[in-house]
């Protein structure tokens, strides 16, 4: 069992530097946390603290009930995977995953019952009698995580453990974190700026933004209902489209304008817009990029959701296609179908989703409609 | 006891009179001090890093010792709250395949790595070493650590050098970059100029910005606002909306400030001023 409670930490820098504000978070035993969000935002500085590798500034955090503020890292029963890992290179995999509990002068044979059990669960096995230049990189990745297992933490800590693998090793580690999660049950705190990492790996993510958490929520519904303009723009690959559109409240009709383009709000979206009397107001339009149909079938039945402009870059990805284009001056892009007939420099039609747009208000960026 | 534990070789003193006694433990100790001076390569460095072996012995007691005294070289110099053997076994195993590399314990919480720079190496490759040093320590031995790391040694000579470039970017990074942990001694930046000026020059210099008396801190809040300021460039609108607080609440703060000490943070000059004059602030701190 372990599960973690964070209440109002912050983190001030003897310099003055705020790196954590009123951080709170419960969690739960087994979750998989992931703390996101871009360069400098405070997730190492959180993930640290917790590690108590920080101390901190103010604030209480325990570890199933007991406060863990002054206790010193080696007695937090935690372990931890770190950006720049690196392996004994003289020793064989068993010697480098045993080496932490020799040091602590573990009995010999339950170090080789921890060794060989950490080494199965990461399907190490048969490479127990290699030595580190003779893995391939997600092979001593998994030695990295296997030196941690070992310990048997009660919490498992990671900050940015893929980032110096390549792209096609990163997505295979991905699926064998996940796999170790599931394995082991355990609780564990990964830090990443990688939003895809993020949505693929956690129960529950915490996008933080300069030192503030902006959002905590399962991977769905930080996708599908963003509470901010940062969280919206920053959760999805390609990024939420955004436009400046005026609002009109005219009876029971609520329309979004955007240059030429009036696009009618449907009943679940309007009462929010009505009810922040944003009539006459400028505010944000954010849509998808899969929410941006070229399909005919769904232009004829949404006649007062379209857009025209002309196509700027047509990028085939094999499943998909990307159509990138301009609307007002501000750039856009359609995730659809590559049997589409649309091609740089062709004059297009677009139907946005109406009910999948999210609305923000221009000066605060929270969600209106979410 | 201390004879054994550096040579390995244990002596038997036979006589039980005093003036017996005496003249051996002397013995002993020149004994213990002849080897380390011969053998023991720790003690070896230790004294070049303090400046206490002189310049015209180096050359000879390195041969010895099979130290190349033109080799090129780093020093690193990692700080922890306690350094214990599982730090320098730690060590000793991750940079073991430079057989060159040496760890020199040097106080409780002082350890200094002095390593070649092999061939394909440059300067910049320092930071990714310096980065695992720091990472493979929090994450093995489970203890937070700070390094500083000096210029490029090209002779064991300058070793004493180098060790008083590593001291001084770990105490100008104590002071000015806490946030960090890992301190190069050539991006020190403006703090090593801070750093290098007399207590009562910084003290002139504040008494002309605040008048007197001098603050010892300014108001945390206050602080944070005018960080976040200068992270933005000077940008009201972007620092506002950061802050989630209104642009005129966020320029009311700024003219307190100008009324405080007459510089205008808006206007590039003043804000450098009141940039450097927060760093003399915590330096002063620091001093004290």
């Amino acid at each position: 069992m372990a599960s973690l409670s964070l209440k109002g930490v912050q983190k001030i820098y003897p310099n003055g530097f705020h790196a954590v504000k009123d951080f709170n978070l419960e969690i739960a035993d087994k979750e998989f946390i992931i703390f996101v969000g871009p360069s400098g935002c405070g997730k190492s500085t959180t993930l640290r603290m917790i590690a108590g590798l920080e101390d901190i500034s103010d604030g209480v955090f325990k570890i199933d009930g007991k406060v863990m503020n002054d206790v010193e890292p080696k007695d937090r029963d935690i372990a931890m995977v770190f950006q720049n890992y690196a392996l004994y290179p003289h020793m064989t995999v068993y010697d480098n995953m045993a080496f932490g509990l020799k040091l602590r002068k573990v009995p010999k044979a339950e170090i080789d019952k921890k060794v060989r059990e950490a080494a199965r669960i990461l399907d190490l096995d048969k490479l127990l009698d290699r030595k580190p230049k003779a893995l391939s990189g997600g092979q001593r990745q998994r030695v990295a995580m296997g030196r941690a297992i070992v310990r048997n933490p009660k919490v498992f800590l990671m900050d940015e453990p893929l980032s110096n693998l390549d792209a096609k090793l990163r997505v295979q580690m991905r699926i064998e974190i996940s796999k170790l999660h599931e394995n082991l049950g355990a609780t564990i705190i990964y830090v990443t700026h990688d939003q895809t990492e993020a949505m693929t790996l956690g129960t529950r993510i915490v996008v933080m933004k300069d030192g503030v958490v902006q959002q905590v929520d399962t991977p769905q519904n930080l996708y599908n209902t963003p509470c901010n303009l940062f969280v919206a723009g920053f959760i999805g690959s390609p990024q939420m489209n955004f436009m400046d559109a005026v609002c009109s409240v005219k009876g029971d009709d609520v329309t979004l304008t955007v240059g030429k383009h009036v696009l009618k709000v449907p009943a679940s979206k309007k009462q929010a817009l009505i009810n922040g009397n944003y009539d006459g107001k400028t505010v944000v339009l954010g849509i998808r990029p899969e929410d941006v149909h070229d399909s005919q079938a769904f232009i004829s039945n949404s006649p007062d959701s379209i857009i025209e402009s002309e196509i700027k870059v047509y990028e085939l990805l094999g499943a998909e296609v990307f159509l990138y284009f301009d609307v007002e001056g501000t750039q856009m892009t359609a995730r659809v179908n590559p049997r589409t007939t649309l091609r740089t420099g062709d004059k297009a039609v677009f139907a946005l989703d109406m009910e999948k747009i999210h609305v923000f208000d221009k000066e605060t960026e929270l969600t209106i409609t979410n | 006891m201390k004879l054994k534990k550096i040579t390995g070789i244990s002596l038997e003193v036979s006589g039980a009179a005093p003036e017996q006694i005496e003249p051996a433990l002397t013995q002993i100790h020149c004994l213990c001090t002849a080897y380390k001076e011969k053998y023991n390569r720790t003690d070896f460095l230790q004294g070049l890093m303090t400046g206490n072996i002189p310049h015209y012995e180096i050359s000879d007691r390195a041969s010895r010792l099979h130290i190349d005294p033109e080799e090129k070289r780093i020093l690193f110099l990692i700080e922890g709250k306690h350094f214990d053997e599982t730090s320098g076994a730690i060590l000793k195993n991750l940079l073991s395949c430079r057989s060159k590399t040496y760890i020199v314990p040097l106080t409780e919480t002082l350890l200094a790595v002095i390593r070649p720079l092999c061939q394909n190496e440059t300067f910049e490759d320092m930071r990714h070493i310096a980065e695992t040093i720091v990472d493979t320590l929090n994450t093995e031995a489970l203890i937070r650590v700070r390094l500083s790391y000096s210029s490029v040694m090209n002779t064991l000579a300058d070793i004493q050098k180098a060790f008083q470039e590593t001291n001084l970017a770990l105490k100008v990074g104590r002071l000015f970059y806490s946030e960090q942990n890992i301190f190069p001694y050539n991006e020190l930046g403006i703090g090593r100029l801070i750093y290098r000026l007399p207590v009562s020059l910084c003290e002139n210099f504040l008494s002309e910005i605040f008048g007197s008396p001098i603050p010892k801190t300014l108001d945390p809040e206050l602080m944070a606002t005018v960080n976040r300021f200068f992270l933005n460039n000077l940008n009201i609108a972007e620092t506002a909306r950061q802050l989630h607080m209104h642009r005129n609440t966020l320029i009311y703060r700024l003219e307190q400030i100008e009324k405080q000490t007459g510089l205008d943070l808006r206007l590039f000059d003043d804000a450098m001023t009141f940039k450097i004059a927060m760093m003399v602030i915590n330096y002063l701190k620091g001093n004290k």
